[in-house]
């Protein structure tokens, strides 16, 4: 096995402050596997981290790396990136810190799309302080926070990072590995703001309390929990681990003009009065006319005056002028349909 | 050539002789001019970037990153602003990162009075962070000053390796005056500090020790890193000893201002002796000390109910009359009076 991804890591600090059986060490190891293939180095490539159990990821990598304060690790990340387009940043965090209290940013660093990987260790818990009910945990759980079971709904996070394209949102867990690297090496090569939601587990301060006695229990929940998708997706369901990615939607052009139909001259127009105009009501299979601006107009095609259901509104075989300004619709739904005919008001 | 130039505007411009690279800021009154120039300057020159944040905590931790990255940075913004920006002054202070906030300040607490212009947020400056740290603040008071003294706060703070605050107030930033600003000279201090991406480093806002390495229970370490802090801050400090004082010779009476009061007050110059203190922080205690003993009276005129009056009273270990401008109020005549009330309650 290649371990030269260890050269990434400063293992003079090692043993690491996680807890034995946490998730972290797996996503730590894995980006930094991941980082290493890619061939990225400390020249290129800039770690930045929240607060956290999580957030202490980036002071274990052998590169220049940016701790901040409490949710601020996308700020920082996209401030880094505008200023040094040619380096790669790498935010590691997790929950708490990018949906809680870094919502805002979450929120807004995604939308301006800056060329950064988020890689959000998604344990469902504040594990640091000691195990608080966090944004994602599911509704039910007991924490520290909620003795009787967590009263709200969890924060969708999937939901929230594909709400419109351009998006690269990826649910993975510490269990599934290879499916974990695949994610992370997707995200990083992602050009764009890229999220890598990582599903991990927390056994001292989350899993114990329900029930697990080992990580590896949980590992296994994780497994009926989730199952993997392939291919590309739009959106990943809430059970579902996959790769939700799309590219900018192409910019609406401005609505085109209605195609203005050829002037017909009034007088090549047959003369209708009001009393043939009646005739042409729809009943007994004959077509509907309407009177319009002095305009007659067929309207058997609209859907408005089929059959019984019409509305009581639209009556055919009459003179509609009027009518327009009490109508939801403005002239160019009617005079849109096929010009038949003019009123000839001289005769009456 | 001369022309009209405003507060604002002259901070900008500062900002830019001063070399920097990178504003980030949100829209608040009295410094959204700066926001705007920003926004249209950065339009012009690529080389110089600008973020709208989604508030002023994004904006001052994008401030201090970008800073980290290796550009120049700079944001602005108002009390209330200022008061989200704490967190983010108190983690610059510890990763070392030269930038400059300029607070203009507004009638607080709160929203307050956001027109109006006052000079209450010293305290703030100086404690509105967790913990012990020292900040550098100076506070011009014409709108050549503030070009110049924004060059200064970007030369403090790549002295000190932290954040520099200039100060000023609503009257200040929308003040015009005819200013030549081609034509200034200021001196330049360059960047020093290795930017992002030349080693294996970590900025973090958890105590560590030089090597980077995290130590947070370790009282003798903390101390060491906080008493280099301070004498390094003290000593750049110390570069800066900035003040104006107008003796008059028959006077037994001192008043003491800065900013927009020093301005009003200027015309009593005839009748008392006026020091207006230019770095505002860390207070001018020997200058203070030396100028403050031949005065029988010390008046401080203040936009705030007697914050500078306070520090000055620390460093003399005397006791001083304030006159408090409060609510927006900066009226001469009104101030005349105060001092005359002053001065006849001394007599009595």
């Amino acid at each position: 096995m290649d371990r030269s991804y260890k050269e990434l890591l400063k293992l003079r600090r090692f043993p690491h402050t996680w807890c034995p059986g946490c998730g972290i060490g797996a996503v730590l190891k894995n980006v930094a596997m991941v980082i290493k293939e890619l061939g990225w180095n400390d020249k290129n490539t800039v770690a930045v981290s929240g607060i956290g159990c999580s957030g202490r990821m980036s002071g274990y990598m052998n590169l220049d790396a940016v701790h901040t304060p409490h949710g601020r690790p996308l700020t920082a990340a996209e401030a880094i990136k505008t200023v040094r387009p040619d380096l790669n940043v790498v935010v590691l965090s997790g929950d708490g810190d990018l949906g809680s209290i870094g919502g805002n940013h979450l929120l807004h660093t995604s939308r301006r799309n800056p060329d950064i990987t988020v890689f959000c260790n998604d344990n469902e818990i504040y594990g640091l302080t000691g195990g608080q009910a966090g944004p994602t945990t599911p509704k039910g759980t007991k924490t520290l926070t909620s003795p009787r079971g967590e009263p709200h709904l969890p924060l969708r996070l999937g939901r929230i990072l594909t709400q419109q394209p351009p998006y690269f949102y990826a649910r993975t867990t510490v269990y599934h590995l290879n499916h974990f690297k695949t994610c992370i090496r997707e995200a990083l090569l992602w050009k764009g703001f890229s999220f890598v939601d990582i599903i991990s587990d927390c056994i001292e301060l989350n899993g114990r309390r329900l029930g697990f006695k080992t990580a590896y229990q949980m590992f296994k929940w994780f497994d009926e929990r989730f199952h993997i998708v392939e291919g590309e997706r739009d959106h990943l369901r809430e059970d579902e681990l996959g790769i939700a990615k799309a590219v900018t939607e192409e910019v609406p052009q401005p609505v085109e003009k209605v195609e203005v139909k050829p002037e017909i001259p009034m007088e090549n127009l047959k003369p209708f009065t009001l009393e043939e105009l009646q005739q042409f009501d729809g009943k007994g299979g004959k077509p509907i006319y309407i009177a319009f601006k002095g305009k007659v107009y067929d309207l058997s095609a609209s859907p408005l005056f089929q059959g019984e259901k019409r509305m009581r509104c639209h009556i055919a075989g009459k003179d509609l002028t009027k009518d327009i300004d009490m109508a939801p619709h403005g002239e160019d739904l009617i005079i849109k349909f096929p010009l038949v005919g003019r009123m000839n008001l001289n005769n009456k | 050539m001369k022309r009209l130039v405003s507060g604002n505007e002259a901070i900008f411009q500062g900002a830019i002789r001063a070399g920097a690279g990178y504003f980030a800021g949100y829209p608040i009154s009295p410094t959204s001019e700066i926001l705007q120039q920003a926004a249209l300057y950065s339009e012009e020159n690529s080389e110089f970037r600008f973020l709208q944040a989604e508030d002023e905590i994004a904006a001052a931790i994008a401030t201090i990153s970008a800073s980290l990255a290796g550009a120049k940075a700079f944001t602005a913004t108002s009390g209330p602003g200022f008061t989200l920006m704490q967190e983010a002054l108190g983690w610059g202070h510890v990763v070392e990162a030269p930038c400059v906030f300029v607070n203009s300040m507004r009638v607080g607490p709160s929203t307050g009075m956001p027109t109006q212009p006052a000079q209450s947020d010293l305290l703030q400056i100086k404690a509105g962070s967790a913990g012990d740290y020292y900040p550098i603040a100076f506070y011009p008071n014409s709108v050549e000053e503030c070009f110049r003294l924004t060059a200064t706060s970007f030369n403090a703070a790549e002295e000190s390796l932290s954040p520099v605050i200039l100060l000023a107030d609503a009257f200040l930033s929308h003040l015009y005056e005819m200013v030549d600003l081609e034509s200034l000279k200021v001196e330049i201090v360059p960047r020093a500090k290795e930017p992002l991406g030349s080693g294996q480093r970590l900025f973090t806002g958890t105590a560590h020790d030089k090597m980077g390495n995290v130590k947070t229970s370790d009282p003798v370490i903390y101390r060491e890193w906080l008493g280099e802090l301070k004498d390094r801050h003290g000593r750049v400090a110390d570069k800066y000893p900035l003040f104006e004082y107008l003796p008059c010779k028959n006077s037994e009476t001192l008043l003491i201002a800065f900013g927009i009061t020093s301005r009003i007050i200027s015309s009593l110059k005839d009748r008392f002796s006026i020091f207006r203190p230019i770095r505002i922080y860390p207070v001018l205690e020997k200058e203070l000390k030396e100028v403050t003993q031949s005065y029988r009276h010390i008046i401080v005129v203040e936009g705030s109910d007697g914050q500078y009056a306070s520090w000055v009273e620390c460093a003399i270990c005397r006791k001083v009359m304030k006159v408090p401008c409060l609510g927006g109020g900066f009226k001469l005549k009104w101030i005349q009076s105060q001092i005359e009330e002053c001065l006849k309650g001394a007599r009595s």
